[in-house]
């Protein structure tokens, strides 16, 4: 059975910690009551209750004595809460603190604003040096937490609810291979639209937008950070004109304005948020839909 | 373990040496075309001196100062204990020189960059954590300032710190009174002060920030078994040493000319 994201990264660094006893695990009050970790290494796992800038800024002084911390909590309140926190210590510091984001987007849902985060890709990005991973699928979870323990690298990986996806072949090269810059789902002739996905749910839209419009070219990025989108962009520009990149949060410093300033040469329009603010209740995909972002979104704007 | 009483007074007078030192330097920075945060420098000086000799010791322990406007102090009181061999008054402020209004860890001695309040407090906590963690000796001291407490993250720390026993946590207030609009007691009072970290679960201490035996004793304790972390509440000065400014609440930032510097350092004893 397919695992979600925030599953798939707790199984993967219960599983890491059997061999590394540098690996630490800390939660803010949302990690729920059997998380396997603390089942199974009880002596490394830390709740440390409801002070997330806290988590972070311990972890600076955890990992300048050697140890790797791996903290967790919901996107809004690790991007936006700690922000400041993430600044200096994965930032300033480039400390290897690991910080593993659920909720993204609107997977929150009907829990409200409060509990959406479509802001995350735009904080971390203005601050260099940080890894920004968004695998699509637990393979690809799964390769990003195993890299990201073994790199010493500050990283930030959002990841949403509870949806759950096989990720795209191609997405691992080998094991404990970093993911490509870009993966390949379809490669068209060098005139086609190129979508370019980025997030669980943008891959999902662009997927079904493929098998409507079988002549589109889908391109997956899991890293969204600088150095990671120019390797990308340079494969995106040989390979393509004109691309429409959806993403699960706002323009504003999101992954298609990065590329639009990457790809000078080529024709970048974006599917997202927008501006609004959701309000209103619903499952993830009737929340996205009042935004903007629905498969039908996706293919009109191929056209 | 308590130190010998004459070398607890040989031992005082050195810290008093340095601190005299450290403080012409604070001057001196004052007397830069940038100018420091004199008062709260001056004030935490004899903390963070006795501090930075705790460490010294060798055992794993890390200070952070958390009040981070006071870097000139920091610079100052790196360079009279010897971590820092540059003299940094010349340099401060100045450009191709890492000795900023602020400190980052540039600096040799500085491991976290502080001066957005609070941060220091939690980062500290973690130090304390990994040495605990790894059954290592050694504490993680932090060094913060009364107004600093008025931000959440340090009391936020000081309940986990609370709640996981984190015994080898040392937090050190320099209790001046000002802040950079005026009184603490006039924004944002502080009453029953130690109380407060105790009714946290914190062991607590109360002592003269300006001197150096009593600071010293308090930050000698073996702390090897505790399971409670301690605040040390330290009553100080603002702009110690200086007639000319203490206890004056316009003393938290000064630019000063040299011939003043010179007439100040004079005084310092």
């Amino acid at each position: 059975m397919t695992a979600s994201g925030r599953d798939v990264y707790r199984e993967t660094l219960t599983g890491l910690a059997e061999t590394d006893d540098r690996i630490l695990c800390f939660e803010a009050d949302l990690g729920g009551r059997r998380h396997p970790f603390a089942e199974r290494h009880p002596d490394r796992f830390f709740n440390l209750g409801i002070a997330e800038a806290t988590m972070v800024d311990m972890a600076a002084g955890l990992a300048a004595a050697g140890y790797k911390p791996f903290l967790s909590t919901f996107a809004p309140f690790a991007a936006l809460r700690a922000a400041e926190s993430l600044k200096l210590t994965l930032g300033y510091l480039g400390a290897g603190v690991t910080v593993v984001a659920p909720y993204a987007g609107v997977s929150g849902a009907w829990f409200g604003t409060t509990h959406h985060c479509l802001e995350d890709v735009a904080v971390l990005r203005a601050i260099p040096g940080v890894v920004i991973a968004a695998p699509y699928g637990e393979e690809e979870m799964r390769a990003v937490i195993e890299y990201a323990a073994v790199s010493g690298r500050p990283h930030y990986v959002r990841t949403g609810r509870n949806a759950a996806y096989r990720a795209l072949p191609g997405s691992r090269a080998g094991a404990g291979e970093r993911v490509p810059p870009v993966v390949w789902d379809h490669r068209a002739g060098a005139d086609a639209v190129c979508l370019v996905s980025v997030g669980e749910e943008a891959t999902r839209m662009c997927l079904e937008a493929r098998q409507r419009e079988p002549g589109l070219g889908h391109a997956h990025l899991c890293y969204l950070d600088h150095e990671h989108l120019t390797l990308a962009a340079a494969q995106l520009a040989a390979a393509h004109r004109r691309f429409v990149v959806v993403e699960e949060h706002r323009a504003q410093g999101g992954a298609a304005e990065a590329l639009a300033l990457l790809m000078p040469e080529r024709v970048v329009t974006g599917v997202n948020a927008g501006r609004d603010w959701p309000s209103e209740g619903g499952d993830h995909a009737e929340v996205m839909a009042r935004l903007g972002l629905d498969t039908a979104a996706v293919i009109t704007a191929t056209r | 373990m308590t130190v010998a009483p004459q070398r607890a007074d040989t031992r005082a007078r050195l810290l008093a040496e340095r601190a005299t030192r450290a403080r012409r330097l604070v001057v001196d920075m004052a007397a830069s075309p940038r100018g420091c945060h004199l008062g709260g420098s001056l004030s935490v000086l004899d903390i963070l001196i006795a501090a930075l000799d705790r460490a010294d010791r060798g055992d794993g322990t890390e200070v952070v100062l958390s009040k981070g406007h006071a870097a000139a102090a920091l610079y100052a009181a790196l360079h009279v204990t010897g971590v820092l061999a540059e003299n940094p008054a010349p340099h401060y402020g100045q450009a191709g020189h890492p000795y900023t209004g602020h400190p980052g860890p540039k600096v040799p001695g500085v491991i976290f960059p502080t001066g957005s309040l609070g941060h220091g407090v939690p980062y500290a906590a973690g130090w304390a954590m990994a040495r605990r963690l790894a059954g290592r000796p050694g504490l993680g001291i932090a060094i913060a300032g009364d107004g600093e407490l008025q931000e959440g993250l340090v009391w936020e720390t000081c309940q986990v710190a609370a709640a996981r026993g984190l015994g080898t946590f040392v937090l050190v207030v320099d209790r001046n009174g000002g802040q950079n609009d005026g009184l603490v007691a006039d924004i944002s009072p502080l009453p029953r002060l130690a109380e407060r970290f105790a009714a946290f679960g914190f062991e607590t201490a109360e002592v003269d920030g300006h001197d150096p035996a009593a600071l010293a004793e308090v930050l000698d304790g073996d702390r090897s078994g505790a399971t409670r972390p301690l605040a040390v509440v330290a009553a100080t000065v603002k702009g110690k040493g200086v007639p000319a400014v203490e206890g004056k609440a316009a003393a938290h930032y000064v630019t000063i000319d040299r011939a003043r510097a010179e007439k100040w350092k004079r005084v310092i004893r």
